[in-house]
């Protein structure tokens, strides 16, 4: 190897380390013209199932309880708004929360879906996160994927007696962490590596991003659980009535 | 508070009718996706920035700023495509650590080159779009398409209260620095919970008074509010499609060679 050979390779692996310790970028969202066009489309086809199933549940509250539109709008620009805050980070970094862990424990996973194309699509046009030919690869793992996950170990871990703190926690953290998992393989799948295909591009993807996600996973769940405590100690009238957008479940 | 939506509304282009912008951008961005050719890409790079900083008004100090935003996704999943970790070396550049690689190949350096100058390229029809309009006039668009009336209106009500809830969300943040809420590790993480969970039943008690508000003004479903109209010039559409048709002619050129 030559010398300027390593000189590149240096200045690679600065730069890993520089981005590695001060993430810019937070959640994962796959930036716009980053896919090939057939996984585009493949993503968003993926999606739509789930989109359209969050749609029907999200008429059929409305129709039973009208009121319920003005919350959801709510809910969603609170979505929102809270993965568009700085959040406190050890390395004094800016990032950003990713908000599936919260959204799916407060609204259920159907009514995200839809919520959470509608805010991504936002995300796109107003913060440049994102993108609108990978906003079905984006929806995928942020608002089906994550949260489902969210609210699955939510619900088990209810069934298990767990800690309530526990389980929110649990929620979030693995509901980021997963989200995470679903982008770096959703990355491999259109770029398999030249040596050890898929799965060598997808260890590959989930290392490089690992060193920004993992604390950002664990900051999350930290903060979602100050935020549930904080919202049930003070808020019990206004969770009941999130809690009629999981199709008539009351909260508790 | 949020950039991209001011600057919309400053644009020279922001009157421009909101169709013809959409397609403009939507057909330009599948062509910088579909093509995938470095050609395509440096030519909707260039006519983008002429447009965006030359006809609409945006200062290019900002324009490059926002184009670097997402950079750092950029460069770290593109360094995850050129680097190898193998036992053997390949052909571009390798570094030797114990018995292993850590290596890339001529062609992945070159395809890294090709994705990188597609995804700006497709990032700035992205900001063409924003950049140029406003959201409620792509919301129109969106009606035009046959989007469905539900989905329209919740995205119309959440891009209003994000406002509402952006201007509250900065005033709590604001007094708590001021009760030095934010002194420590501990104190910021509390306060953000803090934040966030005031945020949040600020924002049910707003949705509550709005559909009050609403219901006292005769509300039965549907929110209607008035529309601007710009119709769309002949000679606008006209370069419009010359362009596209250029693009399609540099993508075929690029694809017989």
């Amino acid at each position: 190897m030559t010398s300027k050979q390593k000189k590149v390779v240096t200045l690679a692996a600065a730069f890993a380390l520089c981005f590695g310790i001060t993430p810019v970028v937070s959640a994962m969202h796959i930036m716009e013209g980053y896919l090939p066009a057939t996984f585009c489309i493949a993503w968003g086809v993926i999606c739509v199932p789930f989109v359209i199933a969050g749609f029907f549940s999200i008429r059929k509250t409305l129709r039973e309880n009208r009121r319920a539109l003005t919350i959801l709008a709510m809910s969603g620009a609170f979505v929102f708004v809270i993965s568009s805050l700085k959040i406190p980070s050890v390395t004094g970094s800016c990032s950003h929360m990713t908000g599936t862990g919260l959204g799916a424990i407060l609204f259920g996973p159907s009514a995200v879906s839809i919520l959470g194309i509608i805010v991504l699509l936002f995300q796109a046009i107003l913060l440049a996160h994102g993108g609108l030919t990978t906003l079905g690869a984006n929806t995928f793992s942020m608002a089906i994927a994550g949260p489902f996950v969210s609210y699955g170990i939510y619900k088990l871990c209810q069934k298990l007696n767990v800690n309530r703190k526990v389980s929110i926690f649990l929620a979030a953290c693995l509901g980021d962490l997963f989200t995470y998992c679903v982008t770096s393989i959703q990355l491999a799948v259109a770029y398999p590596s030249e040596q050890g295909g898929i799965a060598a591009s997808a260890v590959k993807f989930l290392g490089i991003f690992a060193p920004t996600q993992m604390p950002l996973a664990v900051i999350e769940g930290i903060l979602t659980v100050i935020i549930m405590i904080g919202l049930e100690s003070f808020a019990l009238p206004e969770l009941k009535s999130i809690g009629f957008i999981k199709e008539g479940k009351a909260h508790e | 508070m949020i950039v991209i939506d001011k600057l919309c509304y400053y644009s020279k282009l922001r009157y421009v009718n909101a169709s013809e912008k959409f397609i403009y951008s939507i057909i330009t961005l599948l062509f910088c996706v579909v093509s995938r050719s470095i050609a395509v890409a440096l030519l909707v790079l260039l006519a983008n920035g002429i447009l965006t900083v030359k006809k609409g008004g945006i200062p290019l100090s900002r324009y490059r700023k926002l184009l670097m935003i997402p950079l750092a996704f950029l460069f770290l999943s593109t360094l995850a495509i050129i680097v190898n970790i193998s036992r053997t070396p390949l052909d571009a550049f390798a570094l030797s650590v114990g018995s292993y690689y850590i290596t890339g190949s001529r062609a992945s350096l070159a395809f890294a080159v090709q994705l990188i100058a597609t995804a700006l390229a497709s990032v700035s029809c992205l900001y063409f779009l924003s950049l140029n309009t406003p959201m409620t006039d792509i919301l129109l668009v969106l009606r035009k398409i046959h989007c469905p009336e539900l989905v329209i209106e919740l995205m119309m009500l959440i891009y209003r209260f994000i406002f509402v809830l952006m201007e509250i969300s900065s005033a709590i943040s604001t007094s708590q620095d001021s009760r030095l809420g934010n002194k420590d590790y501990k104190t910021s993480l509390k306060s953000f919970g803090a934040l966030a969970s005031v945020l949040l039943l600020r924002a049910m008690k707003k949705s509550n008074a709005l559909y009050d508000a609403m219901e006292s003004r005769c509300y039965d479903g549907k929110l209607r509010v008035l529309n601007e109209n710009y119709p769309p010039k002949a000679n606008e559409i006209m370069y419009i499609v010359l362009f596209e048709c250029f693009l399609l002619g540099v993508t075929i050129w690029r694809l017989l060679i």
